[in-house]
């Protein structure tokens, strides 16, 4: 099991890779982000995306995905996260786009109160031409070792 | 949508929009199969998951993915706020917070505040608009908070 201690700054770990189809990108945006240019291929090519484009929102979704996946790869002892302090969604996802993501640690440190420690993290999303499309800064929560508050 | 100005039959552009202006707007439920149906999807953790295991977690019972709120949040602002607003989408946002967790049987709303209009040298057609939201339960507590940035066209000559 890994836990807050085994986390160090600069580590940098790559979460893994999606490619996004037509199909997943109009069933997310049908139910959470009917827009036009998520949801109808006609008007997007029309708008100024020039065609269909992935919600930031479920592309934010995918990178979860890749997270959890990851936590489990390692055996993290993941605690959640009290929240993002930015997202920047700085190009478009477009059907048949694979997303990788790779996040780094900036800092971290330990809860005053619980016996949890903290990881703000920056998570790169490049697509297969290495542009990237969107970054995250955020805030990770773990498991310390000993089980102890300090 | 309440507090909507100009009337709720035009569209508001860049210009219209008033720093302080506020919305409240919308009405979701939430469901013990959507939450999980989501965290299948999207986040897997025992605690989105099974209501066995998450109530021995330290969450005490089903609690909804932090992007499931995000995801039904911007499902209320895609209803009630972008057909009356000329927005062209979100750059992004800041300061996202998961205040409280989202359980089966809430029903969530929105209250959103312009909070700063920036306008652009380089695209003077359109500006950059910060809205702070609160995403709210059924007793009015914030459950989730952010600051979205979102461009909105200016109005046309």
């Amino acid at each position: 099991m890994r836990y807050f201690e085994d986390f160090a700054t600069g580590e940098r770990t790559t979460l893994g890779s999606h490619t996004m189809t037509e199909a997943e990108m109009l069933a997310y945006a049908r139910k959470y982000d009917p827009q036009s240019f998520h949801i109808d291929a006609d008007a997007a090519r029309r708008s100024i995306f020039g065609g269909l484009i992935a919600s930031g929102w479920h592309t934010c979704a995918i990178v979860m995905r890749l997270s959890v996946e990851a936590h489990r790869r390692m055996d993290a002892a993941g605690a959640g996260s009290p929240g993002v302090e930015s997202c920047r969604w700085l190009k478009p996802v477009r059907p048949g786009d694979t997303v990788t993501a790779v996040t780094e640690v900036l800092e971290t440190w330990p809860s005053r109160s619980r016996p949890i420690g903290f990881a703000r993290r920056r998570t790169e999303v490049t697509n297969q031409h290495g542009e990237t499309v969107l970054t995250l800064v955020g805030i990770s929560m773990y498991r310390r070792r000993d089980g102890a508050g300090a | 949508m309440t507090g909507a100005r100009p009337a709720m039959d035009g569209t508001a552009f860049f210009d219209d929009l008033e720093v302080g202006q506020q919305w409240r707007f919308g009405r979701y439920e939430v469901t013990r199969e959507e939450i999980v149906e989501f965290a299948r999807q999207f986040d897997p953790q025992p605690f989105h998951l099974d209501e066995a295991a998450a109530r021995e977690s330290l969450y005490g019972g089903l609690i909804a993915s932090g992007w499931h709120t995000g995801a039904m949040f911007i499902r209320m602002v895609a209803e009630c706020m972008t057909p009356r607003v000329a927005t062209q989408g979100a750059i992004g946002f800041d300061d996202l917070r998961w205040i409280k967790p989202v359980r089966p049987g809430d029903v969530l709303s929105v209250e959103s505040t312009v909070r700063e209009k920036i306008e652009s040298r380089q695209r003077p057609e359109r500006g950059t608009v910060k809205i702070e939201s609160r995403v709210l339960d059924q007793r009015g507590e914030p459950v989730m908070s952010l600051v979205s940035l979102v461009i909105v066209m200016r109005r046309p000559s």
